[in-house]
């Protein structure tokens, strides 16, 4: 193949592009959709369920202030430390539970794992940035609301190339 | 200046006028801090010493003070993109020394992952590749459509690159309902959408006049240097631990492996390429013969401990063959854990390569050896 019939060929590829969808997620306007609700763990099974590794999620009706979840992350990130609470539950007779320092953490999802109770799961929320290291620190109560997520962009594929829709 | 009471071997040399010291580095040369030293002569290469250990993270150490499971999240670090393969054999040797059968559905999990992870990391590599030869087209493509298998691993793990996604005796988690479709769908896609990079790159005159016979490695340098993977396999060797010494189910699937003969850039390019392809192939095979139900993970008991002795493991990553090897004395935390990890092997190569290339043709011989400083360094 010459050098003017392999430019030709190169330039002809590229402008086929010109016809294809635009690929790019315009990211403010559009947020990508995740599978479920966020990653959770069946401690019965031993086996998690599928979804994005975000943000947690606390359920102080489960808790017991077991610090699992807190041992868990001493050998990963160290961003889980127990706390006291204001609150009195039956099962929970310290009055501790889980704060998360976002700053440290990786997201790996171990602290999940390691509770045995149901009690700490993760959510589809990853917009987490603040303008200070303490708006990074999620106390319990933080933690306990569950996030709203406008989340409906999917990759979508048609003759025309792939594009966000 | 020599001087008159010294013998003549041991006087200093007075360096050559034309000779002269060029530190490329050690800023971020696309993937990490590594410096290469060479010395020039007007535009050619006269000697070369590549310098890595500026990312130096003792992984290893981290390694003896954390349970088995908890070394996961940071073993996965030194190659972020390839991070279901870095952790491929860590996994398998604790599962022989924790005695754990994984179910058979996880083994074709993992297999799936661990392919659209070797695309991912090709994708990237070939994205710095294109920039470091001033191709600004074969940086946004690969960049865009590595976008969709991420998605597809994002829907499988739960993130987009570090997945913490193996753990010894199987998978995380279970694939979310639906994803065979939406996998296929994409994988085909994806597919289709790398052919097409022939035409604008590999078989572009521009790239075949600048990357061939430049940096070439002969067969015999290339076993005798220890190299391996793709730059092993643009050298005529046909060696894939895939193939030699398969892997949970790998004897089970269809796919050959790619070897050219020339082992310049140009091939050290183009075989990965060729891989994805495969990888499209192995992915399709899979999701076909794969169990449709059934367990993917064996329960493990808190903190388990290792049976005495040592074991090492081998897989093909993305850059070639990674082995671990982990030594254990009944305790939950490992004794000692190595990474042989294939980027430091092919970098021997580079010194001998370099030599009477031009300066312009470094960066493009320096990245066609897959080199990945982060994960060299450890």
């Amino acid at each position: 193949m010459g050098t003017a019939t392999g430019i030709i060929k190169a330039l002809n590829s590229g402008i086929k592009h010109i016809a294809l969808k635009r690929f790019t997620l315009r990211y403010p306007e559009e947020k990508l959709k995740f599978v479920g609700d966020g990653y959770q763990f069946d401690p019965t099974t031993g086996v998690g369920i599928a979804g994005l590794k975000g943000r947690h999620m606390l359920f102080h009706d489960h808790c017991t202030g077991c610090q699992l979840c807190s041992i868990a992350c001493e050998g990963v990130a160290e961003a889980i430390g127990m706390v006291k609470v204001p609150e009195e539950w039956k099962q929970n007779k310290k009055s501790i539970m889980p704060q998360i320092d976002y700053g440290k953490c990786v997201f790996c999802g171990l602290c999940v794992d390691a509770c045995p109770f149901y009690a700490l799961y993760m959510t589809n929320d990853y917009e987490l940035s603040s303008f200070s290291k303490e708006g990074l620190i999620y106390t319990p109560a933080q933690l306990q609301v569950k996030p709203t997520v406008a989340q409906d962009s999917e990759i979508q594929i048609s003759a025309r190339g792939a594009t966000h829709g | 200046m020599s001087s008159p009471t010294l013998p003549p071997g041991l006087a200093i040399q007075k360096a050559d006028e034309r000779i002269m010291t060029l530190n490329v580095g050690p800023q971020h040369p696309g993937s990490g801090h590594m410096r290469i030293i060479v010395q020039i002569d007007g535009d050619y290469i006269v000697a070369c010493d590549p310098d890595p250990g500026y990312v130096h993270r003792g992984e290893e150490k981290m390694a003896e003070y954390r349970n088995y499971v908890l070394n996961i999240p940071h073993l996965e670090r030194p190659v972020i993109h390839d991070s279901c393969n870095i952790l491929y054999p860590y996994v398998l040797g604790a599962e022989e020394l924790l005695g754990l059968e994984v179910p058979e559905r996880a083994k074709y999990i993992r297999v799936i992952a661990s392919e659209l992870n070797r695309c991912v990391y090709t994708q990237y590599w070939l994205a710095i590749y294109g920039i470091f030869l001033g191709h600004s087209t074969m940086f946004m493509w690969p960049a865009g459509d590595r976008e969709l298998l991420i998605d597809l691993l994002e829907k499988m793990t739960g993130a987009r690159v570090t997945h913490s996604y193996f753990v010894p005796g199987g998978i995380r988690n279970d694939l979310p309902a639906n994803f065979e479709d939406v996998c296929l769908r994409q994988v085909n896609y994806f597919e289709k959408r790398i052919k097409e990079y022939a035409d604008v790159f590999y078989e572009n005159p521009i790239l075949i006049s600048r990357t061939e016979k430049t940096g070439i490695l002969s067969r015999e340098k290339a076993i005798g240097l220890g190299t391996t993977g793709s730059v092993l396999r643009a050298s005529g060797v046909d060696y894939d631990v895939r193939k030699k010494e398969p892997y949970d189910v790998y004897d089970e699937l269809d796919f050959e492996t790619n070897v050219m003969k020339s082992g310049d850039s140009y091939a050290r390019s183009r075989i990965p390429w060729l891989d994805m392809m495969e990888s499209c192939r192995i992915i399709r095979d899979a999701l076909q013969k794969m169990p449709k139900s059934g367990s993917v993970r064996v329960k493990l008991k808190p903190n388990p401990k290792g049976a005495l002795g040592s074991v090492y493991k081998r897989v093909e990553s993305g850059r070639g063959a990674l082995g671990c090897y982990i030594i254990s004395d009944k305790k939950p935390e490992p004794y000692r854990v190595k990474l042989s990890v294939p980027s430091f092997r092919n970098l021997i190569a580079l010194p001998q390569l370099l030599i009477g290339e031009k300066l312009g043709n470094m960066p493009s011989v320096y990245w066609s050896l897959n080199y990945w400083p982060v994960e060299a360094d450890r």
